[in-house]
């Protein structure tokens, strides 16, 4: 078993096993030193999606939990589903603390990745996550089309007669499937449990119009502000970069699709008092106030809102006037082995 | 003396050994073992069998995928190849000032960022990018589309690998003794069939050497297919990080690690009994 630890520690080269690595190995090289120091002392490691998330993390989280705690912060990038399985694999952590959304958090959870949490506020955990914030990926597209209408649904998403131009989705089935199954006239309130099947022959309609099947946020961004794109489904965060930068933009927030961002510890980390902690000052009132006030969030902590200024809810999915437009992602009814399903939707890519 | 003259004798032959020895332990390190690791995780992920193999090998997308991936890099390694040998041609012909100069500046790329160079595409291709705009300015009101497409991926992935070729070829074309061709040209061999039979076999090693390196490179391409190319058109690279990132089935994504690599050290065996790997270096 022990041999089995030094292997994959060799295998899977990071910095803190580097710096790790190099204290077993040299011991006693001045080098090494302070990183033998380092490891065991008040520091935490934490997953970052960069952009703009960062920012508004750095400032009302990260910065905060330093002044309170004398814990340093570092961030790694990027954001790593698969890294999280790795840690905890071969015990060689790099991050200790990461988010994850809906989808994830109950694949991670099932394949016991997680570090048992408790519930920080009434209604706050879900799958040995904490409820962060949520988020929305909505329907924008460019104005600059002469467009006659101005499009209101996912179904004018699909009719590329009356809005003809490039389309882009993010490419991850359990968010674009019910957008398909929504184009295709179910009702929000009756799309889950998802009738897969037809939400891949709706698919099939918008297929060849799909230009770019986006994998980053950033790269959503890009394509929508530079005309790549004359329509997309994109996080509202990055449509707000997009439409910050003064590119010719609009958006609605109906039919936007509701995901939540949970606070999850890598299962065993060696920081393990120090995650626990940032994860219940990150969930807290205030923090979480002034970090989704900054990114345009939805506060999942309802003590939030009292923190939060009118100023900044127009932007916010979750606002009074935007929520009862939008619907809820429900992994938990999702009709099918999501994995499965993500199988079968690059299948169906590559055909 | 006879005793002197053997042990400087096996000096000699250890000291070589004894250089190598860091370079040597670093790879096992840090490029076997992991290997191994992969080797090992494909047959014993999520269960031990192989159960992987059989799917990576029978499943229609992994076919598609692979066929896709070698059919990509063998049309990047014919462009490299146009591109190339023109260009190399070109700078064994001209004074070494201006030869330098032309090295430069192809060797300049290699200074940029993948990453950097596969965006520069974007810009350039985009719909409100100077290509589009010349399109239009010519007349042409509907161009095609060109980002995210075949053209654009393989464009860009000869742009970022051409050098490889043409620092290959260059470099033997630079070694041919000119009187050869003299010679040739004095027996009455002229254009075509000087090239032919003549220059043209003269240079083969160094179009060997520049294809198997831009084939194997190109094998293993991520960034710029996933950013440029068509969703239709999936390389083996970026399949293998989605079954990773995506749904954690790391036996299978090792599975098909495994598959490119042996496909890949096939070629390179056909490659070694026909030139000689050695070759490779120079």
């Amino acid at each position: 078993m022990t041999i089995k630890k030094t292997h994959n520690a060799l295998i899977r080269p990071n910095r803190r096993l580097f710096l790790q690595g190099t204290a077993a190995l040299a011991g006693a090289s001045a080098l090494a030193a302070p990183s033998i120091g380092r490891a065991q002392s008040k520091e935490l490691y934490i997953n970052s999606w960069g952009g703009p998330w960062l920012e508004a993390a750095t400032e009302n989280l990260f910065t905060p939990f330093t002044e309170a705690t004398g814990i340093k912060v570092n961030t790694v990038s990027p954001v790593s589903f698969a890294k999280l399985a790795a840690q905890v694999r071969t015990g060689v952590y790099e991050f200790d603390v990461t988010t994850l959304g809906g989808g994830d958090i109950v694949a991670a959870n099932n394949a016991g990745l997680l570090e048992p949490l408790e519930e920080p506020y009434p209604g706050g955990l879900f799958q040995n996550g904490v409820g962060s914030h949520a988020f929305a990926t909505m329907m924008a597209w460019r104005t600059d089309k002469g467009w006659d209408e101005t499009p209101q649904s996912w179904a004018d998403f699909w009719d590329v007669e009356r809005f003809p131009g490039g389309r882009s989705l993010q490419r991850y089935p359990a968010r674009v499937l019910p957008l398909a199954l929504l184009a295709d006239g179910v009702a929000p309130e009756d799309l889950y449990p998802l009738d897969i099947d037809r939400a891949f022959a709706k698919l099939d309609e918008i297929k060849e119009h799909v230009r770019v099947w986006w994998t980053g946020g950033a790269q959503s961004t890009q394509i929508l502000r530079d005309g790549e794109v004359d329509m997309i489904g994109i996080w509202h965060g990055r449509y707000f970069e997009a439409e910050d930068a003064g590119a010719p933009v609009a958006f609605t927030w109906n039919q936007a699709e509701l995901d939540s961002a949970y606070w999850v510890v890598a299962k065993e980390t060696p920081n393990m008092e120090a995650a626990k902690m940032f994860v219940d000052f990150a969930t807290s009132a205030e923090p979480l106030a002034g970090f989704v006030a900054q990114a345009n969030y939805g506060a999942m902590n309802p003590a939030a809102d009292a923190f939060i200024p009118d100023s900044a809810k127009p932007r916010m999915p979750t606002a009074p006037g935007n929520v009862e437009m939008t619907f809820e992602q429900d992994m938990l009814n999702f009709g099918a082995d999501p994995q499965e399903v993500a199988m079968r939707f690059d299948e169906w890519l590559a055909s | 003396m006879g005793l002197s003259l053997s042990a400087l004798a096996e000096r000699k032959t250890l000291w070589p050994w004894l250089l190598l020895a860091p370079l040597t332990i670093y790879l096992a390190l840090f490029f076997l073992v992991p290997l191994v690791e992969v080797a090992l995780m494909s047959v014993t992920e999520p269960r031990p069998g192989l159960a992987n193999y059989e799917k990576v090998l029978t499943g229609s997308l992994y076919r598609k995928v692979f066929l896709n991936t070698f059919g990509t890099a063998l049309l990047v390694t014919l462009c490299c190849l146009l591109v190339g040998y023109p260009l190399a041609y070109l700078m064994s012909t001209v004074s070494k000032r201006a030869a330098m100069g032309i090295l430069l500046l192809i060797t300049m790329s290699f200074w940029t960022s993948f990453l950097v160079r596969t965006y520069a595409w974007m810009v350039l291709l985009g719909n409100n990018g100077p290509v589009v705009w010349l399109m239009q300015t010519l007349g042409i009101a509907e161009p095609p589309p060109l980002l995210f497409t075949r053209f654009s991926s393989t464009l860009a992935m000869v742009h970022i690998l051409a050098p490889y070729m043409i620092m290959n070829i260059y470099t033997v074309m630079q070694k041919i003794d000119p009187s050869l061709i003299r010679s040739a040209e004095s027996m009455g061999a002229y254009g075509k069939s000087l090239f032919r039979h003549i220059y043209l076999p003269l240079t083969a090693p160094g179009i060997a050497n520049g294809s198997v390196l831009v084939f194997v490179i190109c094998l293993g391409f991520y960034v710029t297919p996933v950013l440029l190319g068509s969703p239709r058109e999936q390389m083996a690279a970026g399949l293998i990080g989605n079954q990773i990132e995506q749904f954690l089935a790391f036996g299978l994504g090792s599975a098909m690690s495994i598959v490119l690599l042996v496909v890949t050290l096939v070629i390179l065996g056909i490659y070694h009994r026909r030139f000689g790997l050695d070759k490779l270096y120079g």
